[in-house]
């Protein structure tokens, strides 16, 4: 395999049985990549099929309240509200091109389980998704949607039950079924997938930087996007890594805060080591056991983030922050009455991390990446404010 | 390597005498780390070729449900990398001489830097690592620190392998390589049919010299002998992981369990009993 680091970090931590299927993705990825029929079946599914190019809205009440110019990728317009389309047709076409029929994936959020049994749907492969119990509870809309679209959810109910946990059962999955094609959701894992996730992805960066230099008349002074594992981030960094003057910030979900213990901010309360097949930043125990992570939204519930911006950091191109539950919290509130968005609680956090460093970034042009729409986060929204006329309505007599 | 390495001289040995071994698998810490030192004598009595001392991880992707639960147990236990070194120094203390190969995810060990795990593992009385998410392609820094600190480094071969794999596997293995027997997560069941036993021939004629141990799926006698036809050692985990553990709470129960079994699946590499 080559070019399996990002400078230190990355690599191919894989068990025996899977690195034959991993080197023949990674041989099949650099075939079709430079393969014009491929690059034209993408095209044509991105555009009239997901719905690309997506907009770049100005939020301009938001803007105007905040004293900066903030400018919105819209991802959560994509074909089923979130960016996770990007990567999952391009793998299930790859995979399709590969001669496979079975797909396996995980899914914290559901939005990556719900985009795969799109992809799968549409390209007739058969489709099963790993997902934690807890967020089978909390992401339950999405359930349903993969369900209703001919895929098989299994309900991981091992250890925290969370994003990690489906993952470690979708990598068991895939050794016991080498045959099949694991369609990994974010920019991690063994190489080649963080290089193949970031490729589908790189679309959000390249119409980002087309849509501001047209839009606002030149480049933003800063580009932010949450990182769970990071793969809207690496697609929207992407676009802009050769421009200097762009500041890169990723924004981590930070729970209820680092210094509490319950957060997911690898690089404020981490170190590198090696998870899910490798080396990066990790949140984990002094004897190297990885610990429980919290976060309200279950897209950056994860221990571990992608290699790229590991190195990023490390080379100071891109700088890491968090947003708290209660920041996202806010943001989700403040585009939702100040815009007429409802953003998901991943998406939340990059918009809340602008929110407050408002006082830094009076004047600036900055563009974050709403990277899914919040639907699928009524019900942990509603619990937490509670107080709907929808409580208690009662429509059993028409009905009936 | 120095000569003296305990897995070496047992598996070199093997193939000198022209016998089949057994290879037992238990899960440090489960039940806690006085009945693993107990365990390892009742391995060694029980007439085990070498063993396999598994550091409970958090998150074991090749592991399939009983091991994920021995390593949830160990970990509530509070086991610790320190306590597991402490462990086989005692056992070696007490006069064990049983080859210690320690099988651990990458992170535990890789945690406290590879030279200084090396070193301290060494230290402590182990023989050898078997680190399932490390393969060949990552192996570099730790068969450097290994060989630094005298312990073989044993690296896999599996049904999906092509035979440049398998032979650079070979190359970076000592004492055995570890052909995992089908593909699949620890614990499922293996049927010894002509496939599996051309897979097994074809590593043995890659790996030559190097002794060979099949594992995945080996719970009965029967299935040693099946596994040892075209492999010198057979390797039993879950079976023996489950049996420790259904024997229950009591210690000297859990121990005679697990010596009587151990002895049964000796006795299938069709060496004489040694009770
Ligand atoms: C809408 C949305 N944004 C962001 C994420 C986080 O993933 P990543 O960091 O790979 O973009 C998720 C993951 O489920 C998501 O659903």
């Amino acid at each position: 395999m080559q070019d399996t680091r990002f400078g230190d970090f990355g690599g191919v931590y894989a068990p025996e049985t899977l690195m034959a299927p991993l080197e023949e993705l990674e041989q099949a990825w650099r075939t079709l990549r430079a393969d014009a029929g491929f690059q034209a079946e993408m095209q044509s599914l991105l555009q009239h099929y997901a719905g690309r190019p997506t907009p770049l809205t100005h939020a301009e009440r938001l803007s105007d309240e905040l004293g900066c110019e903030l400018w919105l990728k819209r991802e959560d317009l994509l074909h089923t509200g979130a960016h996770k389309l990007n990567n999952a047709l391009g793998q299930c076409v790859l995979a399709k091109r590969m001669g496979k029929t079975r797909i396996l994936a995980e899914t914290g959020a559901g939005q990556h389980g719900v985009a795969t049994a799109t992809a799968c749907a549409k390209l007739g492969l058969e489709c099963v998704v790993y997902m934690g119990e807890v967020d089978v509870a909390r992401q339950k809309p999405n359930v349903l949607r993969m369900e209703l679209m001919g895929a098989r959810v299994e309900v991981v109910r091992h250890g925290q039950r969370t994003l990690k946990d489906a993952i470690n059962e979708a990598m068991r999955a895939w050794v016991s079924d080498p045959q099949a094609h694991y369609v990994l959701g974010s920019a991690l894992g063994p190489h080649p997938f963080p290089s193949i996730v970031a490729d589908f992805h790189e679309v959000i960066g390249r119409e980002a930087r087309a849509q501001v230099l047209d839009q606002a008349g030149g480049l933003p002074d800063l580009a932010v996007a949450c990182v769970g594992g990071g793969s809207n981030a690496i697609g929207l960094f992407r676009g802009f890594l050769a421009d200097e003057s762009v500041a890169l910030v990723g924004v981590e979900a930070g729970g209820e805060g680092p210094e509490t213990g319950r957060h997911a901010a690898r690089f404020s309360g981490g170190t590198p080591g090696v998870l899910h097949g490798c080396y990066t930043w990790l949140l984990q125990d002094a004897d190297g056991q990885i610990q429980h992570t919290h976060s309200v939204s279950a897209g950056l519930d994860y221990p571990a983030v992608g290699p790229e911006h590991a190195d990023l950091q490390a080379r100071g191109r891109a700088r890491y922050e968090y947003a708290t539950d209660d920041e996202a919290l806010q943001a989700f509130a403040a585009l939702s009455e100040r815009e007429g968005i409802l953003p998901a609680l991943e998406s939340s956090h990059a918009v809340g991390w602008v929110m407050r460093e408002r006082d830094v970034l009076q004047g600036k042009r900055v563009v974050v990446n709403l990277s899914g729409r919040g639907d699928k986060d009524l019900g942990t929204i509603m619990a937490l404010r509670g107080g709907s006329a929808a409580d208690g309505a009662d429509a059993s007599e028409v009905v009936a | 390597m120095s000569a003296s390495n305990r897995l070496i001289e047992a598996t070199s040995a093997l193939r000198r005498d022209g016998r089949r071994g057994l290879s037992p698998y238990i899960t440090a810490g489960d039940g806690g780390l006085d009945r693993t030192c107990a365990l390892l004598h009742a391995l060694e009595r029980a007439g085990a070729t070498c063993c396999e001392l598994g550091v409970p991880f958090s998150d074991p992707i090749a592991d399939g449900p009983v091991l994920q639960a021995a390593a949830d147990r160990a970990l509530a236990a509070g086991t610790t990398v320190d306590g597991i070194f402490a462990t086989v120094k005692r056992f070696r203390d007490e006069g064990g001489s049983l080859p210690i190969a320690l099988m651990s995810y990458c992170n535990p060990l890789g945690h406290r830097g590879w030279p200084e795990a090396c070193a301290q593992a060494a230290a402590a009385g182990v023989d050898a690592l078997i680190l399932p998410d490390l393969p060949v392609e990552e192996g570099a820094p730790v068969r450097a620190a290994a060989e630094a600190a005298g312990l073989c480094t044993i690296f896999f071969a599996a049904p999906t392998s092509s035979d440049a794999r398998i032979q650079s596997a070979v190359e970076a293995s000592q004492g055995f390589l570890y052909v995992v027997g089908r593909t699949g997560v620890t614990g499922a069941g293996t049927t010894f049919d002509d496939g599996a036993q051309g897979f097994l021939q074809r590593v043995a004629g890659l790996a030559g010299e190097l002794p060979t141990a099949v594992g995945f799926g080996i719970a009965s006698a029967a299935d040693v002998t099946a596994a040892t036809q075209h492999a010198d050692i057979a390797i039993v985990g879950t079976a023996l992981v489950r049996h420790i553990h259904a024997a229950g709470p009591d210690d000297a129960a859990a121990v005679s369990a697990a010596e009587s079994f151990v002895r049964e699946l000796v006795a299938g590499t069709g060496a004489p009993s040694t009770s």
